[in-house]
């Protein structure tokens, strides 16, 4: 574990912030830059704490059993986009999910988790949590298209850090704030982290429509008619060509804390999808009882008014 | 579910799961009518423990409600009145979990783009445009950014590591990229080839109808011409022959026309070859298939048929030989 510096002046700045200036030895050390405790920063760390700053976040990512081969790939296709991730064996699901999920976290060494879980073989849920006493966050997958679709047709460095694009009603409210605060700090590659590869050539997309969130990956591409330096010109003709994997969440509830916790923020407009398959089929369950009573009724309207008798029933009568 | 949906994706033909709004009426009548009230309490009940969303959703007018095809995404026209919002919570959260303020944009490379309008979320191409347009904004936001702090940033193109999808993927993509193209000249190509049929059908026609009208002209001419030698008594010499055009000197050329597959010297007209040539193609084909049914080893056992290459290949079989292929177990 790193080294805790106590000094009252940066107790009195940041009492509640976690320690992300590095000890004074800017190498490298097992420490998750998240910790229980408050720990402190050096007096004169805060002008310079940028320079030792360093992102030391780690993802886990894992599944719960009984997942579709669809929701597979797209995790599968995460872990290929987020080099600073690990991924972790199926999860037993249901007992005591969250317990064995934090003892899980914390015994990899990982400092965020993406968790996907998928119910009844059809929905996707996606759980977003901060390790220790971090705020989770459950979403409802929709939408989901995987990397493997030929239509999308970019390709990318494996590894390279993206650019992260948000919508600007991300600022509009508190709970979209935090989320893309998670959003950055899980999606975003560390800086300098091992598997990382220079250059930038792919941006995602994070943009809320409709009260949820859509995620596009895009592959810069420049065409390359001068040398390897930076395109000038080219910068009118940079196109983008979608890559990746493209789904949409749907923000069920905030947690304060990992995996559980008291509920921060509930969407008031979420109706599960069992619900709504539920509703379908109440929908469709009287079909039979409607059409005897609409029978009935038209057979006592048909009594109620009679006819006139028809002139010209029995023209054509033998 | 049997939600209308596949006619909105225009993007992709493999069901995208989007939202399509439903028509409100259905729900409206199944909440209003008289005799189905007390079916509808029943329901309620039954759904009461169910935080009032059944509650407030039989009472709605107008419940704008979105389904996808298979994962349907009903939204709910009012908030649930027991959604927790808890604000100070989240905002000591976001400090909680928050960088500090003076981290170098480097760490974090997040842009916020300015959304000028709203989209609609059912128009797949305005809403994809719109993400098209964030992300072109964002890289060229983050492209000055980047000029301007002197860091490299776009990949060059000698530059070789690993990518996220494979080769073979890539080439696959490639594969299909091109056989789209092809259809697409294909179809071109047809459409050229028939319009020109029509139109050298029609000139053909023009041609045929030239002749006949020169055929009776001059067959009128000649008999006007016996008329008038009989008229006048057979007594001319060669003075009075008509002037039939004769003597042009064109009257023995052959049409210089070429026709294919006719050798000059030719005399049956071009006609001799065709019956020859149909019957050999029918035999041919006939000894194809007896080939492939009894030849070196006989009918070929039970293979798989549907592996990921030929379901490619399938969309090129000749529609012809649809008959025959079912016979013949490749």
């Amino acid at each position: 574990m790193g080294k805790k510096r106590k000094h009252s002046e940066t107790q009195a700045v940041e009492p509640k912030k976690k320690d992300e200036g590095a000890p004074e030895r800017p190498k490298r050390t097992l420490m998750g830059w998240k910790d229980k405790e408050e720990v402190q920063t050096q007096t004169d760390s805060n002008p310079e704490s940028p320079q030792f700053f360093r992102n030391k976040e780690k993802v886990m990512v894992t599944c719960s059993r009984r997942i579709n081969y669809r929701y597979r790939h797209l995790m599968l296709n995460l872990v290929s986009l987020l080099p600073h991730c690990k991924k972790d064996n199926k999860v037993e699901s249901r007992s005591s999910k969250g317990a064995t999920l934090n003892e899980l976290i914390e015994l990899r060494g990982c400092s965020s988790a993406l968790f996907f879980e998928c119910r009844k073989h059809q929905d996707l849920y996606m759980w977003m949590a901060r390790c220790p006493n971090g705020p989770s966050v459950k979403f409802l997958v929709n939408a989901v298209h995987t990397m493997e679709e030929l239509k999308l047709t970019g390709n990318h460095l494996k590894g390279s850090r993206p650019l992260l694009t948000f919508s600007s009603n991300f600022e509009k409210d508190a709970h979209w704030k935090l989320l893309k605060e998670m959003i950055i700090q899980i999606f975003g590659t560390p800086k300098e982290h091992r598997k990382s590869k220079p250059y930038h050539d792919h941006v995602f997309v994070f943009s809320i429509v409709d009260d949820h969130i859509w995620f596009r990956n895009y592959q810069i591409s420049v065409p390359h008619n001068e040398s390897d330096k930076m395109v000038r010109g080219g910068l009118d003709k940079m196109t983008l060509v979608e890559v990746g994997p493209r789904f949409c969440l749907n923000p069920i509830k905030i947690f304060a804390g990992s995996f559980g916790g008291p509920t921060l923020y509930e969407n008031p407009f979420y109706v599960s999808p069992n619900q709504i398959r539920a509703l379908e089929k109440r929908k469709k369950a009287g079909k039979y009882a409607k059409k005897v009573k609409a029978k009935t009724r038209r057979k006592m309207h048909e009594q109620s008014n009679p006819l006139e008798p028809d002139e010209f029933a029995d023209m054509w009568r033998e | 579910m049997g939600m209308a949906d596949g006619s909105k994706d225009r993007i992709f033909a493999e069901g995208e799961k989007e939202r399509t709004k439903r028509e409100a009426t259905d729900f409206h009548a199944m909440g209003l009518r008289s005799k189905d009230l007390s079916f509808l309490q029943s329901e309620k009940a039954v759904e009461d423990n169910v935080d009032d969303v059944m509650g407030d959703y039989s009472e709605e007018e107008d419940s704008e409600s979105e389904s996808e095809s298979d994962q349907e995404d009903v939204k709910l026209a009012e908030p649930s009145k027991t959604a927790v919002y808890n604000r100070e919570g989240l905002v000591e959260k976001l400090e909680d979990i928050g960088w500090p303020e003076n981290v170098d944009w480097m760490h974090k490379l997040s842009l916020d783009i300015d959304q000028e309008k709203e989209v609609d979320v059912n128009d797949d191409l305005a809403r994809e445009l719109a993400f098209y347009t964030q992300a072109l904004e964002g890289t060229r936001a983050a492209f000055d950014k980047f000029q301007s702090m002197g860091l490299p940033f776009l990949r060059p193109p000698d530059y070789y590591a690993e990518m996220v999808k494979t080769d073979a993927h890539m080439q696959k993509v490639k594969g299909k990229l091109l056989a789209q193209k092809r259809q697409i000249e294909e179809s071109e190509e047809r459409r050229k080839a028939r319009e020109a049929k029509r139109i050298a059908k029609e000139v053909q026609a023009e041609k045929l109808k030239e002749r006949a009208k020169q055929k009776k002209q001059e067959i009128e001419e000649v008999k006007k011409w016996r008329k008038q030698r009989q008229q006048s008594g057979f007594k001319d010499g060669k003075d009075s022959m008509p002037d039939l055009g004769f003597e042009d000197g064109k009257t023995f050329q052959r049409s210089s026309k070429k026709r294919p597959g006719v050798s000059p010297g030719d005399r049956s007209g071009g006609k001799a070859k065709q019956g020859g040539g149909k019957s050999n193609n029918k035999n041919k084909k006939n000894r194809e298939f007896r080939n492939s049914k009894f030849g070196f080893g006989g009918r070929k056992g039970m293979k798989k048929q549907n592996t990921a290459e030929t379901t490619n290949d399938v969309l090129a079989f000749n529609k012809s030989n649809a008959a025959g292929n079912k016979k013949r177990k490749r």
